[in-house]
């Protein structure tokens, strides 16, 4: 990326600047001044009210960041200090910076060396009070119980149960089931079902069966970790746990035949038999180094990973030259002083890369489409053949560069043209008078000028298209898919890969998977990006 | 003088000279391959744009109907798309709210493009006026940060807006304004490097008089520097604003409910894989899109391409 002063052409703007710089020159002053204190004012408002929102939830580690960062501002945009003259116009953006720009990388770096995805969402005593609700299950000879929901004198929800086999009646809290006495309760000789209690007031009719679904998530703790779940608003049953936690070991005992499972390190309890059989759900960890492991041994990530890896380096390399191969060939072609028509050519042929690009990508999608493309329907079907342009492997890479190709052709179109008229024609002339053929002074003139002038602008379009997510996405979707298992389609490039990994697939999420593609996508654009940049000396620019 | 920018001067004094070489005009024996050259590169070129054009036209809806010059000339394509009153063959009817994504693009990407342009510029000033501690790290820092795609993070995007949605609502998932701040995220980046640029060759000695006259830091920067840079500005403005028009990455990881959508996501879910169906209303509505946003390039080309050259952002 090589980013230099701006070389802004010294002719007239296409419109005055004078009307925008009367309007731009009314703010400084007074107005600017209130606008300034008005913002100020906003932002103090804004974070009292969040740090209002963050003491609320008890979120002690944001709250201090929060206070600190407006204190900070208030102390750069009020305090007249020498040093905070640059502050005050570096602030604005910084914060943005760091919000959206710094925080996702670390974070993205955070969650990579975890086992962040669907799954693995909560932390690990959230998940084993969620293994031991799991694990309830009716046992063979349980107790059953005839239920009426009631209210109790403050008009909390109770259940007044009937146990069919024993004849004891109980009322039961979501803390607790207490027996009643037999007196108190009246049960109906039909059902078994209680019909009224003292103390307690029956719910009935239309009320009851709106309860639906406050009454499935009633439970009542009984002893040894069972419990009693309605079913239905009439009846319940005991369930039992299969499964003991086992705290001073911190592992599961499956209650049936004494299969331990232990925590395995990467945020799940497993068998101990059987390494495959998990407890679900899992808690989120860190797993170190185990997310790149996974890429680079098992073989379930690692074949589709290579496949798009190279692909993605393929993709790249081969939009780049192809376009800057024809952008420099039609550009040659035009370059020819008095060319006729010229200035028409060189606007039309620019039409591809000013359309927005993503219009173009769909429309393409359109038009290669198999069965109804024009490309097929009006075009290849006059000779006799059609060709499966999106929904073959082979086929629908080689549409994605040539749609690639026609984007971005136009743009090394005109850097040629440019760069082309800049090369002075005593040079070629010369060349020329020395007997070179118009091939040899194109290889040996030419062409090692204009690659000093195009040559950064390759690197940087490399670089861009290395996660020309767009290009891929909108044209092809990624697929069309071989395997059935896989989540990465055969156009699929890094960028394409990481956002189903973490955001689009049918597969759950995996963030941590996710995450540790983006760091690896992060290294290699930086070594390419870095190198072209250190090579095209811009640091010398930093002044 | 960089490598880089030799290309820009150069591509810059290319698009000049064209206009002014112009002489006595060859023949037409020896330059018709650079015609026939042209020629092929434009049909090439305006293949698509030509078949949008006439589908969107066309009465016929469907992409097999589809042809270079429409069999019966009729509007209601673009009516039908406005009214979101688009019907599938089989019966029923999709939900293209066709005008709100627009508004949407427009809120999104013109917010984008000016604030984006105003934190660049206020960095720029910082930069190019003022010399302090860590300025020479400060630059450094932000060339580094630039290397790594925004999206590229998007994982973790998507789950800091997730978690900031959960305490602040208005900064949640499905929210413009979440979608505008991440975009300010890259407001330091290449464009900023772009103005500072610009901001160092404009003369110190008329921010001198400022300053003898009276005028603060502050007042330099709004009524000396920005005037001077309003060309530039617009340029940056413009190359932020059709960058942020065609992201899809981050609009579709943040935007969840169709009329929240931007044009690049609602397009791409309308058309979806309904190529066969719904060609004709989606030809029309890419048309509507495409004409300013084409026009508006071709109108800064000359600017935009010296502007691209130096941050390479399209392309």
């Amino acid at each position: 990326m090589s980013t230099a002063t701006a070389p802004i052409p010294a002719e007239p703007p296409p419109f005055s600047p004078g009307r925008i710089a009367r309007a731009i020159a009314a703010f400084s002053g007074l107005p600017g001044q209130i606008i300034k204190l008005a913002f100020l004012a906003a932002t103090n408002g804004l974070a009292v009210w969040a740090a209002y929102v963050l003491a609320d939830r008890k979120h002690w580690v944001a709250l201090p960041i929060l206070i600190a960062a407006t204190a900070a501002i208030d102390i750069v945009y009020l305090a007249p200090r020498k040093w905070t003259l640059p502050l005050k116009f570096l602030v604005p953006g910084t914060i943005f910076l760091l919000a959206f720009q710094i925080v996702p990388i670390v974070y993205t770096i955070e969650v990579a060396f975890s086992n962040y995805s669907t799954g693995h969402v909560i932390g690990k005593a959230d998940a084993i009070k969620a293994i031991q609700v799991n694990s309830l299950q009716p046992p063979a000879n349980g107790r059953q119980f005839e239920i009426a929901p009631a209210r109790d004198a403050s008009g909390k929800l109770v259940l007044i149960l009937h146990d069919d086999a024993s004849g004891a009646v109980y009322v039961g809290t979501n803390k607790a089931l207490t027996p009643l006495a037999k007196a108190d309760v009246t049960i109906s000789k039909d059902t078994g079902q209680p019909t009224a209690a003292k103390g307690y007031t029956l719910i009935k009719g239309a009320e009851l069966f709106a309860m639906d679904a406050q009454l499935k998530a009633f439970n009542i703790p009984t002893r040894g970790g069972s419990a009693i779940q309605t079913q239905g608003v009439s009846q319940a049953v005991e369930l039992q746990p299969t499964l003991r936690y086992d705290k001073a070991k911190d592992q599961f005992v499956r209650i049936s035949d004494g299969v331990v499972f232990k925590d395995n390190g990467q945020g799940s309890f497993v068998s101990s038999v059987n390494p495959k059989d998990e407890l679900e759900p899992g808690w989120k960890t860190y797993t170190g180094l185990h997310n790149f492991g996974k890429l680079a041994n098992n073989p379930l990530y690692r074949t589709p990973f290579l496949k798009v890896f190279v692909w993605t380096f393929a993709f790249a390399t081969l939009t780049v030259l192809l376009s800057f191969a024809i952008g420099l060939f039609v550009a040659i072609a035009l370059n020819k002083k008095g060319l006729r028509f010229q200035r028409l050519y060189r606007s039309v042929l620019v039409v591809p890369w000013a359309m927005p690009g993503f219009l173009s990508l769909l429309i393409w999608a359109g038009l290669l489409n198999d069965s109804f493309g024009v490309v097929n329907n009006k075009i290849l079907s006059h000779f006799g053949f059609t060709v499966p342009w999106l929904f073959d492997a082979n086929w629908a890479k080689v549409s994605v560069i040539l749609v690639s190709v026609w984007l971005t052709t136009p743009y090394f179109f005109l850097v040629s043209l440019g760069a082309l008229q800049s090369i002075p024609e005593e040079l070629t002339e010369a060349a020329r008078v020395d007997g070179g053929g118009a091939w040899g002074i194109f290889r040996r003139v030419t062409l090692p000028l204009l690659l000093i002038a195009v040559g950064p602008l390759l690197i940087a379009s490399f670089a861009f298209n290395f996660n020309n997510f767009n290009n891929i996405y909108l044209l092809t979707g990624g697929g069309p898919y071989t395997g059935s298992s896989s989540i990465a389609g055969s156009t699929d490039i890094l960028i394409s890969y990481t956002y189903k990994l973490a955001i689009a697939t049918g597969k759950g999420q995996d963030y941590g998977l996710a995450s540790a593609v983006a760091i690896i996508i992060f290294f290699i654009v930086a070594t390419i990006s870095g190198t072209a940049f250190f090579r095209s000396k811009a640091l010398e620019n930093v002044n | 003088m960089s490598t880089a920018e030799q290309a820009e001067l150069t591509a810059v004094a290319g698009a000049r000279a064209i206009g002014a070489r112009r002489r006595r005009r060859p023949h037409i024996r020896d330059t018709w391959w650079r015609h026939a050259v042209a020629i092929i590169g434009i049909l090439v070129a305006l293949f698509p744009v030509a078949y949008t054009l006439s589908s969107a036209f066309n009465r016929d809806n469907t992409l097999q109907g589809a042809s270079l010059v429409p069999t019966h000339v009729t509007l209601h394509n673009f009516g039908n798309l406005l009214h979101n009153n688009v019907y599938l063959n089989g019966g029923g009817k999709t939900d293209a709210p066709y005008l709100s994504w627009i508004v949407n693009s427009m809120i999104i990407a013109g917010a984008t493009a000016f604030l984006a342009t105003l934190l660049g510029a206020f960095a720029a000033y910082a930069f190019s006026r003022f010399r302090f501690k860590g300025r020479r790290f400060g630059l450094m820092a932000l060339l580094l940060i630039q290397m790594f795609p925004q999206f590229g993070a998007i994982a973790a995007i998507y789950l800091l807006v997730l978690n900031i949605g959960n305490i602040f609502g208005p900064l949640g998932l499905n929210s413009l304004l979440a979608v505008i701040v991440v975009y300010l995220g890259g407001a330091m980046g290449v464009q900023a490097w772009l103005m500072k640029g610009f901001f160092d060759t404009i003369p110190h000695e008329l921010d001198e008089s400022a300053r003898v006259d009276g005028a603060t830091p502050a007042q330099i920067f709004w009524g000396v520097i920005l005037p001077l840079a309003a060309p530039v500005l617009v340029v940056v403005a413009l190359i932020s604003f059709v960058f942020t028009l065609n992201d899809y990455v981050i609009a579709s990881a943040l935007l969840q409910t169709n009329n929240h959508f931007t044009l690049a996501v609602g397009m791409k879910g309308f058309i979806g894989d309904q190529y066969g169906q719904l060609w004709g209303p989606f030809a029309a509505g890419s048309l509507m899109a495409m004409i300013p946003v084409t026009a508006l390039f071709f109108f800064l080309q000359r600017w935009i391409v010296s502007g691209l050259t130096a941050g390479s952002v399209k392309g």
